[in-house]
């Protein structure tokens, strides 16, 4: 009798499930085509909530903050354009910069945002030293209603890219609440958060820039398989999908592939590993290994070549780019002293070109890729193993051994992160290398008061004609492929103009949700 | 006589079997670790066919080989850490046995050890000896000799009172001696089969904690990374990751199992003589 009840309850159990899929997307679709309901990865709910002292919109994962507005923007070619700011200008010796406001913006609790709430954001963020790094800056100071004043400990010619991510919070109205209670004076307002679901963000009515189109904006956060399932149930309009799932074709549905920045790379330690200190040995990794061969078999056609950590930026230098030349590679190796053995490997005075290559363990596509890069290393002789890690012992082991990074932001620091020597250390922080020249390129960029001109200086530190860090250089990294960001996107949605995205397959999409339309 | 062979030797012979076949995978295994590790990116995804009977993964890996070749790998950490957790139940059964202060020390040792969840104790323990196969060899033997040291400690609690081992001490035979002579042997049958059920307990614990992601590195050919691997396929239709790997591990068990039992049917007093 038991049993019976059981099958049946499960009978009713089920069938109520199956009813409930379809009447959900029926009201999906009857409703007002101003809504649209996107699915995003369970890792870009923001723990901290969506306070930009905290982190919000900032970081690795950078992206526009929508609850509040930024002092500038960058543009879709990732050149500077504003947004509360209305011009800004920069003292000689690039340690004051002095930044107009528009005078018409106000806040969701309908006071007036002035330049008090710039500086105190500007101030806070400082302090609180979380995410966001703030340590160039000594002081914000607003001189007048309209006119905030950034005094800096040193020269920082980047710093219109940093205003691009900071979003302003209201002096009145901060406390240690407001990442759940967020009150800015951005596109939308913050109407719900469950957490470990969905957000709803609802059109401020009174934007001070261009009405959003779409006034309703929901975000679920979901796991990548649940994620597809619900764009194969018709329940969501966009979603982040991966090359995984790029061969499906759900109905009613089309693949969106957004160009990125979002390399995958690997350091080749310049001191301390006895293989990759050879310099040969890492020119000839960079021009023999086939990224296209990698992007079709790894991430099913759906990257680009990468040859920087920037490729495609105002600041990068074409020079970077290397020809797949794998007999050139093995000359190269030839010339070094790196003789083929007997068992198919190359040595030198004793060493064997043994390498191995770590990745994330939790990353799929890196081990993929950190696989097929090995696959491409043996054909050169080289003997690779691979092995996953975590990211608690991954930052130590990478300072001797090669590891599977992911970089990729819209700002030149990151060049500077990578490449720049650590005073404190006497090598660049991530993987061993120093290079006077390189380093001075990149502090000359930072002084420039022209932001233009200081594109040149980081091209120069990429590659000046004689040293850098490209193939002819010293090639401290060498960059494999861009991963495309793919989202399955219901038909009819336009989705607006993106940006190159930057790292991170999350917020991106959603820059510039308030421009779609159906 | 309806059989040609009676019921104890076709246990026996059961016994051999399953010995034979696990034997058998551990080895393939082994041999096969070069195959499992290979990845061709051109022959990805493939359904199971006469080349590859369990297809072939994301990476163009064979599935087969890296199903024998997790299975093999389970199967050695499940003897390590089954061996080592029985070697320390008996030790810390007679123990307790013997002494009564060791004895205070010892259940509470178990009690600590049982009180805690047994999955979280796994994970704690595997992450402390920074996962990878340490940390599931130490996890696993480090949770798992609790119930065989309660059942011995109770066996020899009750040996101790028996008449002949009385005896044996009146006689005035040392306590080593009679430990040899007479607690051993006797301790011999509940010892194999505890030692035996141990091992499917022990694979399925090294499995979860891989999955769980705990556990062995996810380049390691290890059925916890096959089938966790294969979940996120599942929903794209590549049914043949998770279901050939699954299969095999349930088996596998099952054949531990078996083996348990068969051991537990010739050395049991009870059934020892059908």
């Amino acid at each position: 009798m038991k049993r019976i009840l059981c099958a049946l309850l499960c009978c009713t159990l089920l069938t109520g499930c199956a009813r409930s899929g379809p009447t959900a997307t029926q009201t999906a679709s009857e409703e007002e085509k101003n809504s649209v309901v996107i699915a995003l990865d369970v890792n870009s709910e923001p723990a901290a909530g969506f306070d930009p002292v905290y982190g919000w919109g900032a970081g690795e994962h950078m992206h526009e903050p929508l609850i509040q507005s930024t002092l500038t923007v960058t543009n879709t070619d990732l050149t500077i354009g504003y947004d509360l700011a209305t011009g800004y200008t920069v003292s000689d010796d690039g340690l004051t910069w002095t930044v107009t406001l528009r005078d018409d913006v106000t806040f969701t609790d309908g006071e007036p945002l002035t330049a008090e709430d710039v500086a105190f954001t500007y101030n806070t963020v400082k302090e609180s030293s979380s995410v966001t790094d703030l340590t160039m800056l000594d002081r914000a100071e607003a001189t007048g209603d309209t006119t905030v004043v950034f005094h800096m400990n040193t020269p920082f010619s980047v710093w219109p890219y940093t205003m691009a991510y900071v979003g302003i919070v209201p002096e009145h109205a901060y406390d240690e609440t407001y990442g759940e209670h967020p009150i800015g004076s951005g596109r939308y307002i913050l109407k719900q958060w469950d957490k470990g679901q969905q957000i709803i963000l609802e059109a401020n009515p009174d934007y001070y820039g261009q009405k959003p189109e779409m006034e309703r904006v929901t975000i679920l956060f979901l796991e990548e398989d649940a994620a597809f399932l619900a764009v194969q149930a018709g329940q969501v309009d966009l979603a982040y999908t991966s090359a995984t799932y790029a061969d499906q074709q759900p109905e009613g549905y089309n693949l969106f592939r957004c160009e990125t920045v979002d390399n995958r790379g690997i350091n080749l330690p310049v001191t301390g590993n006895p293989v990759t200190s050879d310099v040969s040995v890492r020119r000839a990794i960079n021009m023999g290994i086939d990224r296209q061969e990698m992007i079709d078999n790894v991430l099913n056609g759906y990257g680009t070549p990468a040859y920087s950590v920037c490729d495609k930026m105002p600041w990068y230098n074409p020079a970077s780019e290397v020809a797949y030349d794998p007999e050139g590679a093995a000359r190269l190796l030839e010339d070094a002293g790196w003789t083929l053995g007997a068992d198919g490997v190359r040595e030198k005075d004793g060493v064997k070109a043994e390498l191995n290559i770590l990745y994330s363990s939790s990353d799929s596509v890196r081990q993929a890729l950190a696989a097929d890069l090995a696959n491409q290393l043996g054909e050169l002789g080289f003997a690779v193993t691979i092995e996953g890690v975590g990211w608690d012992t991954a930052y130590d082991r990478a300072l001797t051994e090669p590891l599977m990074w992911g970089w990729g932001a819209h700002t030149p620091m990151e060049l500077y992160n990578i490449y720049h020597t650590d005073t404190a250390a006497g090598t660049a922080r991530y993987s061993p290398y120093a290079n006077e020249r390189v380093d001075g390129y990149m502090d000359q960029a930072l002084q420039c008061t022209d932001l233009e001109e200081s594109y040149t200086l980081w091209q120069k530190a990429q590659w000046d004609g004689t040293t850098g860090v490209t193939q002819e250089g010293d090639i401290p990294w060498v960059w494999l492929v861009n991963v495309d960001h793919l989202y399955w996107v219901k038909d009819g949605l336009q989705v607006a103009q993106q940006k190159i995205h930057p790292h991170g397959h999350g917020w991106s999409i959603v820059n510039n949700v308030d421009q779609w339309s159906w | 006589m309806k059989y040609r062979y009676n019921r104890r030797k076709r246990t026996f012979l059961l016994l051999l079997l399953c010995v034979a076949l696990l034997a058998a995978v551990a080895v393939s295994g082994v041999l096969l670790a070069q195959d499992a590790a290979r990845t061709d990116f051109s022959i990805k995804n493939q359904m199971p066919s006469r080349a590859h009977l369990f297809g072939t993964d994301w990476m163009g890996r064979d599935m087969l080989s890296r199903t024998l070749t997790g299975l093999s790998m389970s199967i050695r950490i499940g003897l390590a850490t089954a061996v080592v957790s029985a070697v320390v139940s008996l030790l810390l059964g007679s123990a307790a046995a013997l002494s009564r202060r060791a004895d205070h020390i010892v259940t509470y040792c178990i009690d600590l050890v049982m009180g805690v969840p047994h999955i979280l104790l796994l994970i704690l323990v595997s992450l402390a000896c920074g996962k990878g196969l340490t940390g599931v060899v130490v996890g696993v033997t480090l949770t798992h000799w609790t119930s065989l040291a309660r059942v011995l400690r109770g066996e020899i609690l009750q040996l101790r009172s028996a008449p002949y081992i009385q005896v044996a001490a009146k006689l005035g035979q040392s306590k080593w001696a009679i430990a040899r002579r007479h607690l051993l042997p006797h301790l011999l049958p509940q010892f194999l089969t505890g030692l035996v059920l141990q091992f499917p307990h022990a694979i399925l614990h090294e499995s979860s904690l891989t999955f769980l992601g705990f556990g062995l590195s996810p380049e390691q050919p290890a059925i916890g990374n096959i089938l966790s691997e294969g979940m996120s396929y599942l929903t794209t239709g590549k049914w043949w990751l998770a279901l050939f790997p699954g299969l095999a591990l349930v088996i596998t068990v099952a054949l531990f199992a078996a083996l348990g039992e068969g051991v537990r049917r010739l050395l049991d007093p009870a059934t020892a003589h059908e």
